[in-house]
């Protein structure tokens, strides 16, 4: 199996509602340790989140003939890509950070961690955040310890971010699998890897922007003389 | 990247040390006529460097009671391999020791495997950086052979001021001079190619494969940051956000030449009877060097943050 998410870029509204229920579920999980808050009501609140979704402007610079309608503001969520070529996991002297066979989820072992930062640097997605209350690294599961839980109903064994999502903007499943949703949406919408160009495989896999309307200016400015004219003969009409 | 203070001293004391030891075990391979009493001494010198710099490199660590278990992944982690070579050193150069007063093959043979793990632990210190992808400005030639080399270079100048016999040997002084030089001159050709190597990381539009041109993948749609998502630091803006003043860095990188080669150079040629003065520059020249090294070398995840790459 390799288990990932498809992010869906053209209807994710960058609402941080993943990034809550990732926070509300993990922040208790034993499976992912915890995710601290430091200060979260003082002046300068920090803290570990597993998730987070920055916000772009992307503005077409007029060579595919575009206006001011391709100008969009695109919200990007990112985690942990899970990697099918983790060097997060390479780099560590301990073996804490490992990849399960199984099915392709990297996780840390907080019994081995030594909280060098080391994989921290490793990853380019700044997927990995130090706990700097148990010195440990702590990272998204995947919710490792909601997708296999039989005591779940079935439809609930998702990540939590992919539940909490209210545009359905995050889809779960195996990318092993050419049948699976999240296989079938890659494949349909040209899905793309972030900064493949490092070699590390993300299994993560973003669904790109859907090409925004365009919209003539010159013709829509362009009116028929009959509505020309009919405008001028309302503007006539005193009331 | 943030600049640690342990792991600054911890390269910069460590790979004089380990730079010191190597010197050491050729000049017992050379067969030089060695004072034993005087090559303890200044032996006792180099440990004491490795073992101040080791132990400096445990103190950023967030949970060092694990650190025992840091042998495991010798076949995959640089800074594992590392770990399993500083701990092999100890025993081996105690065994050279014991068979120093001695001559003929074990003792030369201790001497070798002193400088093999000498070497390679300095070997190991470089890749971990040299290693990271994630780091263009570490990722590179420059970075590879330079700490071996500065190691090398600035034990010898150690080995010159701690025992002065073999100053007046215009081979050894001729070799630290020599391994200055090309320090001076990889140094000098990092700074100049500085700015190229961060133009070279990924673009912003390239991390996040926005406003790229389908099929081709050429920039066609200008990308900016609008908001981070977070009100106030995060462990990635402190450890990847470090910014030095652009103002301090020309004067800091003339530094650091200027110290850390340029004036041993000149003392070792014109003036060998200040060869402390020498010694000392070149470690606090090689101390700016190695803050430089950290606090300039810039992660590619700022990308994500619309922080700048040069």
């Amino acid at each position: 199996m390799k288990l990932g998410l498809a992010i869906d870029l053209d209807t994710c509204v960058g609402c941080h509602a993943c990034a809550v229920a990732c926070k509300e579920w993990n922040g208790a999980s034993l499976m992912a340790g915890g995710a601290p808050d430091y200060d979260p009501q003082g002046a300068a609140p920090s803290g570990v989140w597993f998730n987070r979704i920055r916000h772009y402007e992307v503005v077409d610079d007029g060579t595919r003939g575009g206006c001011e309608s391709a100008t969009r503001t695109v919200n990007v969520p990112m985690s942990c890509m899970h990697c099918e070529d983790a060097d997060c996991v390479k780099v560590c002297p301990t073996g804490a950070s490992y990849k399960r066979a199984s099915d392709g989820i990297v996780l840390v072992d907080p019994d081995r961690c030594i909280g060098c930062n080391y994989c921290s640097w490793a990853c380019p997605y700044g997927a990995r955040e130090l706990d700097e209350v148990a010195g440990v690294m702590r990272k998204c599961t995947l919710c490792v310890d909601r997708i296999y839980d039989q005591n779940l109903p079935e439809a609930e064994r998702e990540p939590a971010c992919v539940l909490a999502c209210p545009t359905h903007a995050r889809h779960f499943g195996d990318f092993d699998d050419p049948n699976s949703r999240v296989s079938r949406l890659s494949a349909e919408r040209g899905s793309v890897s972030l900064m493949d160009s490092l070699g590390y495989k993300p299994v993560n896999q973003y669904l790109p922007l859907r090409a925004a309307p365009r919209v003539d200016v010159a013709a829509a400015a362009a009116k028929p003389v009959r509505d020309r004219l009919r405008t001028w003969v309302n503007k006539l009409i005193p009331i | 990247m943030k600049p640690a203070i342990s792991v600054i001293f911890f390269t910069v004391a460590s790979g004089a040390g380990l730079g010191l030891l190597i010197w050491l075990a050729l000049l017992l391979l050379a067969g030089a006529p060695i004072d034993p009493r005087a090559f303890v001494r200044v032996l006792w010198v180099a440990a004491c460097l490795v073992t101040a710099g080791l132990l400096s490199s445990t103190l950023h660590l967030a949970n060092p009671k694990h650190a025992w278990q840091s042998f495991r992944r010798f076949g995959s982690s640089w800074l594992s391999r590392e770990g399993v070579f500083a701990v092999l050193l100890y025993p081996a150069t105690l065994f050279m020791v014991w068979q120093m007063p001695g001559t003929g093959l074990i003792r030369d043979l201790a001497a070798t495997v002193v400088v093999l793990l000498a070497a390679a632990i300095l070997l190991c210190t470089a890749m971990i950086y040299a290693c990271l992808k994630t780091v263009p400005h570490w990722n590179n030639w420059q970075v590879r052979n330079g700490m071996p080399l500065f190691g090398l270079m600035s034990g010898g100048l150690l080995l010159l001021a701690l025992w002065p016999l073999f100053l007046p040997d215009r081979s050894v002084r001729a070799i630290v001079v020599v391994l200055l030089l090309v320090g001076l001159a990889l140094k000098y050709s990092y700074y100049l190619s500085y700015r190229r190597i961060g133009e070279s990381a990924p673009t912003i539009n390239e991390a996040l494969k926005l406003g790229l041109e389908p099929g081709t993948g050429k920039i066609n749609a200008r990308v900016r940051l609008l908001d981070v998502g977070h009100a106030h630091g995060t462990f990635l803006t402190r450890e990847f956000g470090y910014e030095v003043p652009r103002s301090r860095v020309l004067g800091l990188r003339l530094c650091a030449l200027a110290f850390g080669f340029i004036l041993p150079v000149a003392l070792l040629l014109w003036l060998p009877q200040l060869i402390w003065l020498a010694a000392a520059s070149c470690l606090g020249g090689l101390l700016v060097e190695r803050w430089l090294f950290f606090a300039e070398a810039r992660h590619v995840v700022r990308r994500y943050h619309g922080m700048p790459m040069t």
